[in-house]
């Protein structure tokens, strides 16, 4: 069993050589063998999910091989309860991606390699345990998005795939002047890259001098960490990447940007920013708090201002990620698993609303809620699509919080968590729920009552192939929706152990 | 007396080899005729012999530091490292030159004799251990490039880069000659061993003329690295002299330049006093200029050549501030930038000569929608241009992690941050290119012609250290930390 990360992170680069293998013309085979590795991998994980101890505190499964030693740089990985979360997460999602996107006929080949390589990469931000491993797998994540967006996105593509890139990198680079500040501060010892060794508020007394003035080391570089990570969660102001992103990527690749890397961000907190810097994270809580509100409360206006209805999600992706910062920004038990448990969630939920919009895209090739010209882009979709539209109230009524479908409960526990802290903060925030189900039931109304547009008479309702990837996605929404227990369960230790660490803090 | 010569001439035998290679490339050149066949055969004996000159190198790179000639040339593992990386540079832009449209056929074995003199010059630069040597291997590097920039004769460009360069060269090395004879004024020697411990003595009014004096004598160095504020001429020569040439400046004069600049920082400001501070802070503004006058002005290029001129001055901004630190794991840094910048020049510039012959231009549109035309060459050069921005999992990422790690060691955050900055500036208009490449269509349906196997075998054989000094730098640091001995 020792061995099981590994396979799961080298899985998808072996498919990926498989591809590159087959002859270019061969596209049903270039899926399935995509298919049979995302499948296989993801089977992979639920026996990771089965065989991992929820009572155990630390790392589990853990692998350790020296790679570079004059640095003492390790190939480490290791999973915990908010890990196998967001693994599960992942390997889920690019199963059902690599069936969306079936109808993908620009260079198969170069798409489904270029997406198994993601997987990969995602896989191996979660996994690392070492800071340079976590850097590089950070980084290289960008390229295959950088093509995925670029080549097989929409009009704007070009523009979309540079800014997404630059402007993570741009966070990525103040991060890496952070992890070698680290490794020069834990004095270039064996464990100066484990993530690990750093973590436990060590660097709450050391002081740097910048241009002449003096700053706590602790203070400094929780901000240079806050920057690398808040840029990809994104968070107010930093989240003008994100609707041109979406908007502009393949749907597939909409679905794992919402669905997984925005989660990287955060995961980042947890993993990182928050152990590594507790005292400067419990003192800057409240500036957290602020900006995740602005970020649920200006996301939800932006998306009710959408005429566009993947930008529409994409803004509602920024809003609910402010939710998941408000959780983490409480620092009690419930708001954080509040807050990993939304993480999740929004990771079902948002990924269905990409898929379903990506289902209609193929048959009306566009988006509009309202065209430009005024008039109405969708109407009376549900005495035509009754399939699509059952599927697409489940996943609508789940983004928005209806009790007994999984969003609820996780913004629930972020309330309940941070209620005592920020009182007024969690009063706000409540209204962004409000406009949050404004925006998502005018969006429904337009697009699905009324008269049925002339356009909308010929559209053919889900598949076979759509209904069936659809449907793990409608049972995790609804199964977590009223047992978030095995969730729960998974994650408890874990976030126990950062709640108390940050608790000597306050 | 003849005993003791032929004792330092087994250490000297690399310098020896070039210089029999580059007397012999001139005989062979004057008898030979106007036969595809025999032309091959000067460019076969050029490569071989530049390929064993390696062998004493590396022989050389496990010797303890020895000074040969009275104190005129020091052998030490960091000169021979530089050296090995010229070297291959060379052989690199010879066998370039071979195939490049750039070179007129008539004119093609006189490059190799060029560069092989540039070649020279550029280790005698390394291995200077006192201001006249320096000074010789600047004039002998200089001298031999003007003419290699104007080598299309025919070409206005070309030819203004030619005079530019001269104009140039001559100005800047009348003041470094300034500089080193007020030293010599000064001090009373030109020996680097002599000046150390009176440099040390210097008090007041004669501290201030030496720092002016070596003020003076950091233009020559600065124009041969073309740093800011001397690095003007760079992007007109390089889009000027032909494609060969380029890709032999932007490595060997550079490097040689670097060097010198490495061991004079090394042996009179390694130690604490006024002097040296007053260099780090030169060099901090130097390279912060440097970095990002070249990032900024980069993006609007649509030349490739130019932009890769604007690219390299970039380059080396960061690799001065492995100089700045002013300690070992500062020259590693260096050392292994270099190695990897060498092999990132070489792929880029064999990449861009071969549509540029094909095309007739250099500008960016023969880089449209390469991808189609040609998979593996659009998936190298994209490759390289992300390795050249510092992206993971490739080498440039190491390099420039390695620059950053010995500038935050030494707690320069503000530079750090700077240069973070100038990473992410660089990668804009590295990606400007990759996308024309990946995300442009073709115009039309050809393909790539004459692209031959050798030729790919290559740039797959330059590719491959890219990679694997990404993955496992573990030796290659080893290696370069071994070469950071000097003679202080």
């Amino acid at each position: 069993m020792n061995g099981i990360l590994n396979y799961i992170l080298w899985l998808p680069i072996i498919g990926m050589i498989g591809v590159l293998l087959t002859p270019k013309a061969k596209e049903n085979a270039i899926r399935m063998i995509t298919l049979v590795t995302t499948g296989v991998t993801l089977a992979l994980t639920v026996v990771l999910f089965l065989k991992f101890d929820n009572a155990a505190t630390g790392m589990q499964f853990m692998v350790q091989v020296p790679w570079i030693e004059q640095f003492h740089i390790n190939y480490t990985l290791g999973v915990d309860g908010i890990t196998l979360a967001m693994t599960f997460l992942n390997a889920l999602l690019f199963f059902i991606c690599t069936l969306s996107s079936w109808t993908v006929h620009k260079s198969v080949k170069g798409y489904f390699a270029l997406l198994l390589m993601l997987q990969s990469t995602v896989f191996g931000v979660f996994f690392s345990l070492d800071f340079f491993l976590f850097y590089v797998y950070w980084e290289v994540m960008l390229l295959p998005m950088f093509f995925l967006i670029g080549i097989w996105g929409g009009e704007n593509r070009e523009y979309a795939a540079i800014k997404f890139f630059l402007y993570t990198f741009f966070g990525s680079i103040f991060m890496l002047v952070g992890i070698i500040a680290l490794y020069y501060a834990s004095g270039k010892g064996v464990d100066s890259f484990s993530i690990l060794a750093h973590q436990g508020g060590k660097y709450t007394q050391l002081t740097v001098d910048v241009f002449g003035t003096t700053f706590s080391f602790e203070r400094l570089f929780f901000w240079f960490m806050f920057l690398g990570f808040a840029i990809k969660v994104p968070i107010f102001p930093f989240h003008t990447w994100l609707p041109h992103a979406h908007v502009q990527a393949p749907t597939a690749v909409s679905v794992i940007l919402a669905g997984v890397l925005l989660k990287m961000g955060t995961y980042g907190f947890l993993r990182i920013a928050f152990p590594i810097f507790p005292m400067a994270a419990v003192e800057n809580s409240t500036i957290i708090a602020v900006l995740g509100l602005i970020s649920v409360i200006y996301g939800a206006f932006c998306a009710m201002a959408q005429d566009d209805v993947k930008k529409l999600v994409a803004y509602s992706s920024v809003s609910h990620m402010g939710f998941v910062m408000l959780g983490l920004s409480a620092m009690t038990i419930q708001g954080m698993s509040g807050a990993v448990l939304q993480m999740f969630n929004h990771g079902t939920s948002t990924a269905m609303m990409f898929l379903l919009i990506g289902i209609l895209y193929e048959r009306s090739h566009h988006r509009w809620i309202v065209k430009p010209d005024g008039s109405k882009g969708f109407g009376g979709l549900y005495t035509q699509l009754p399939k699509y539209s059952v599927v697409f109230i489940i996943g609508m009524f789940a983004s928005l919080g209806l009790p007994g479908l999984s969003g609820f409960i996780s913004e629930a526990l972020i309330f309940l968590g941070m209620y005592q802290r920020f009182t007024t903060i969690t009063v706000i925030a409540v209204v962004g729920l409000l406009i949050g189900a404004a925006y998502l039931l005018w969006m429904f109304k337009r697009m699905f009552f009324g008269e049925v547009n002339p356009d909308c008479k010929e559209y053919e309702d889900m598949n076979k192939r759509e209904i069936f990837y659809m449907l793990p996605l409608c049972a995790c929404v609804i199964y977590f929706g009223i047992f978030p227990g095995p969730l729960l369960d998974v994650m408890k230790v874990s976030v126990g152990q950062l709640v108390d660490l940050l608790a000597k803090f306050s | 007396m003849i005993q003791q010569l032929l004792g330092f001439l087994s250490f000297y035998i690399p310098e020896v080899m070039c210089i029999v290679l580059m007397t012999t490339l001139l005989v062979a050149e004057a008898s030979v005729k106007e036969e595809h066949g025999s032309r091959d055969k000067i460019y076969t004996y050029a490569l071989v012999v530049l390929g064993l000159t390696l062998i004493p190198l590396l022989q050389n790179l496990g010797k303890a530091p020895v000074i040969i000639f009275h104190n005129a040339i020091t052998i030490d593992p960091f000169s021979t490292m530089i050296k090995i990386i010229m070297v291959l540079g060379t052989m690199g832009s010879i066998y370039l030159s071979r195939s490049s449209k750039d070179i007129y056929t008539n004119l093609k074995s006189e490059f190799s004799i060029m560069a092989v003199g540039v070649l020279i010059g550029g280790m005698l630069l390394a291995s200077s251990n006192n201001m006249l040597t320096l000074y010789l291997g600047i004039e002998t590097l200089s001298i031999l490039s003007y003419v290699m920039s104007s080598f299309k004769r025919d070409d206005a460009t070309s030819t203004e880069a030619g005079i530019k360069y001269a104009l140039y060269g001559g100005l800047t090395a009348g003041v470094m000659l300034y500089g080193i004879s007020h030293l010599y004024g000064m001090l009373g020697t030109i020996q680097f061993v002599e000046m150390i411990p009176k440099l040390a003595a210097l008090q007041g009014g004669d501290l201030a003329i030496v720092m002016v004096s070596f003020l003076l004598f950091f233009a020559g160095i600065g124009y041969k690295v073309s740093c800011f504020p001397f690095h003007m001429w760079s992007p007109d020569v390089y889009q000027g002299a032909p494609i060969p040439v380029t890709s032999f400046f932007s490595i060997v004069p550079k490097l040689g330049g670097l060097a010198a600049l490495v061991r004079v920082s090394m042996i009179f400001f390694a130690n604490e006093s006024l002097l040296s501070v007053s260099w780090i802070g030169l060099m901090l503004v130097i390279s912060a200029m440097t970095m990002t006058v070249g990032n900024v002005t980069a993006i609007g290029q649509t030349s490739v050549k130019r932009l890769l001129a604007f690219s390299s001055i970039g380059h080396i901004g960061m690799m001065i501030l492995g100089v700045v630190v002013l300690n070992d794991v500062g020259v590693r840094a260096i050392l292994f930038y270099g190695v990897v910048y060498m092999f990132m020049t070489l792929i880029v510039f064999y990449i861009t000569s071969h549509l540029s012959d094909m095309y007739g231009t250099d500008s960016q549109d023969v880089f449209r929608g390469l991808i189609y035309k040609h998979p593996l060459m659009a998936v190298i050069m994209v490759s390289v241009l992300f390795s050249l921005a510092g992206m993971p999992p490739f080498s440039g990422f190491i390099a420039k992690f390695n620059i950053f790690s010995v500038i935050i060691e030494k707690k320069y955050y503000g530079i750090a941050i700077v240069a973070g900055i100038n990473s992410v500036i660089s990668l804009y208009y590295y990606m400007k290119l990759a996308k024309i490449m990946v995300f442009g269509q073709p115009d039309g349906e050809e393909k790539i012609s004459g692209f031959t196997t050798a030729n790919q075998a290559i740039i797959l054989a330059l590719f491959i250290p890219v990679v694997f000094l990404g993955v496992f730098w573990d030796k290659m640091m080893t290696i370069a930390g071994d070469a950071t001995i000097f003679i202080k």
